[in-house]
């Protein structure tokens, strides 16, 4: 018999799915001014925040959304050399396949950006973009300097990384939009917009403010740290619901099995 | 199958360690009380001790205080006073009264007299007291002293008495009068009142307050004193 847990434990998958995406108000916000950010005559936008604060999905979202309205490319994981990467911009700038045993002129390849001016108006979007070594940093600049190609860079946010952004867009114009990790209220509701998305009402219910207190604590408001919390946490509810039922409270969770997953993913010790 | 036991395990100790201080902070109440409670039954020992140690010295003074009236009480010297306790103690007050040589005397018995009468009353023995005359002033403010922390009327009766054997009459006068405050019926501290306001140049005042008292009272004494003081002969 299937545990009345799985289906929860599943709504904690970490993905980028779009469909999985939450509204709460920061996202709302920060969705807000990347979209207004984006329709301004801005040549880059860096995204920037703590691995887990939702930069990937939001561009993902974005991405979603302007589609139909605007050329808007996703860069999901960075090209691993320089010439894959500028044989990907090649095929989104020029619409081409880049032919066999050919390799892109840069320089032709600003030229081109130019003749686009005024003529299209692309966007891409790179995410991981803290991976770029610093070479194609400063051509990805060189680019966004004719105007034509518009780029929204998302970085991790770590002392190294910001480095990235002054090193090689000081002198850039750049709109800057920091995510954060959520609040309390906002990681409530998170969770209960997760499960009850999934119509899982007296699971969500289950969930006691003080239990929210205790995840908030264990996972400091980071949403892909609370999506491996919760997934822990479900997986051990379902375990007990299987096999020792006398161990677990339908109305509750307890928060042992939160210290317990606490505990597996190593946010406290013994 | 997932591997619960293990963390179940790992929970038991988390929870273990996460309650530590707590009970660290219960051990040092715990300590803490046991401490209190053994500092406060030390002091109450120690208190026990001072206080039996303030005692003695309370009986130590005393004694010191008793000696010292003892000692004020005589004209020169050493003298042994040899009494023996009768039991007929008006006979030895009158005879100390009819005295003006021996009126110093006087107070001995009935200072000492019911000590040693107590004495003599189960050993009728031969009392042997040293009495040593003192012009300590220092003997006199004890007991004046005194007498302002307990109100005795032995206290204040024996400066009256004091101060009246010495002549100092306006004391006696201040004494008599608050041995009168504490107690109105004794007759021996209205005689010394009265006394004092006669040698004070007040015989009409005396005269007046002596009257008063013999119209209730029948007392020998207080008419001997009428007697001396209308013929002016105290």
């Amino acid at each position: 018999m299937k545990s009345r847990y799985e289906a929860a434990k599943n709504v904690f998958i970490d993905s980028i799915d779009i469909d999985d995406y939450i509204e709460l108000s920061s996202s709302v916000t920060a969705y807000k001014q990347l979209q207004h950010s984006i329709e301004k005559p801005l040549k880059m936008i860096l995204l920037f925040g703590r691995p887990g604060t939702g930069k990937s999905i939001l561009l993902n979202r974005i991405q979603g959304k302007l589609k139909y309205q605007k050329e808007i490319y996703y860069f999901d994981t960075p090209a691993p050399t320089e010439k894959e990467f500028f044989q990907k911009l090649f095929k989104v700038l020029t619409q081409k396949e880049l032919p066999k045993n050919t390799e892109v002129n840069f320089s032709a390849l600003i030229d081109f950006c130019k003749s686009l001016r005024n003529k299209r108006e692309i966007i891409i979007l790179l995410d991981e973009a803290q991976m770029y070594g610093s070479e194609i940093m400063e051509k990805i600049r060189l680019l966004s300097d004719t105007r034509a190609v518009k780029f929204v860079v998302s970085l991790h946010k770590t002392e190294d990384e910001d480095l990235i952004a002054k090193e090689h867009f000081q002198s850039r114009i750049w709109e800057i939009i920091e995510l954060k990790n959520a609040t309390k209220e906002d990681q409530t509701a998170y969770i209960h917009k997760k499960l009850l998305k999934k119509n899982l009402f007296e699971i969500a219910n289950s969930i006691k403010p003080k239990d929210m207190k205790l995840i908030h604590k264990f996972t400091k408001g980071n949403y892909r740290e609370c999506n491996k919390l919760m997934f822990t946490v479900f997986e051990i509810c379902e375990y007990y619901d299987t096999h020792e039922p006398s161990k677990i409270n339908y109305s509750h969770i307890p928060s042992k099995i939160i210290e317990m997953s606490a505990l597996k993913l190593g946010y406290i010790h013994v | 199958m997932y591997d619960i036991e293990p963390l179940e395990s790992e929970w038991k100790a988390y929870q273990h360690k996460k309650k530590k201080p707590y009970y660290l902070v219960v051990l040092g109440i715990v300590l803490l009380a046991l401490v209190s409670v053994a500092l406060y039954k030390k002091n109450i020992i120690f208190d026990g001790y001072l206080n039996q140690f303030e005692d003695n010295n309370v009986k130590v003074s005393n004694k010191k205080n008793i000696s010292s009236f003892s000692n004020l009480l005589l004209n020169e010297g050493l003298v042994r006073l040899e009494t023996v306790n009768s039991p007929d103690k008006e006979a030895i007050k009158e005879e100390a009264i009819k005295s003006e040589k021996n009126e110093i005397l006087v107070d001995i018995p009935i200072l000492d007299i019911k000590e040693q009468s107590e004495v003599v009353d189960t050993n009728r023995k031969k009392v042997h007291l040293n009495i040593i005359k003192t012009s300590t002033a220092s003997a006199y403010e004890d007991v004046e002293k005194r007498f302002y922390e307990s109100h005795d009327i032995d206290d204040a009766l024996f400066l009256a008495r004091s101060y009246y054997k010495k002549g100092n009459y306006n004391k006696t006068e201040t004494w008599a009068y608050e041995v009168n405050k504490i107690d109105s019926n004794l007759e021996e501290g209205l005689l010394l009142f009265i006394k004092s306001k006669y040698k004070l140049g007040r015989k009409n005042d005396a005269l007046s307050i002596l009257n008063t008292y013999l119209k209730k009272s029948n007392s020998a004494d207080a008419k001997n004193l009428l007697y001396k003081i209308e013929n002016n002969k105290l």
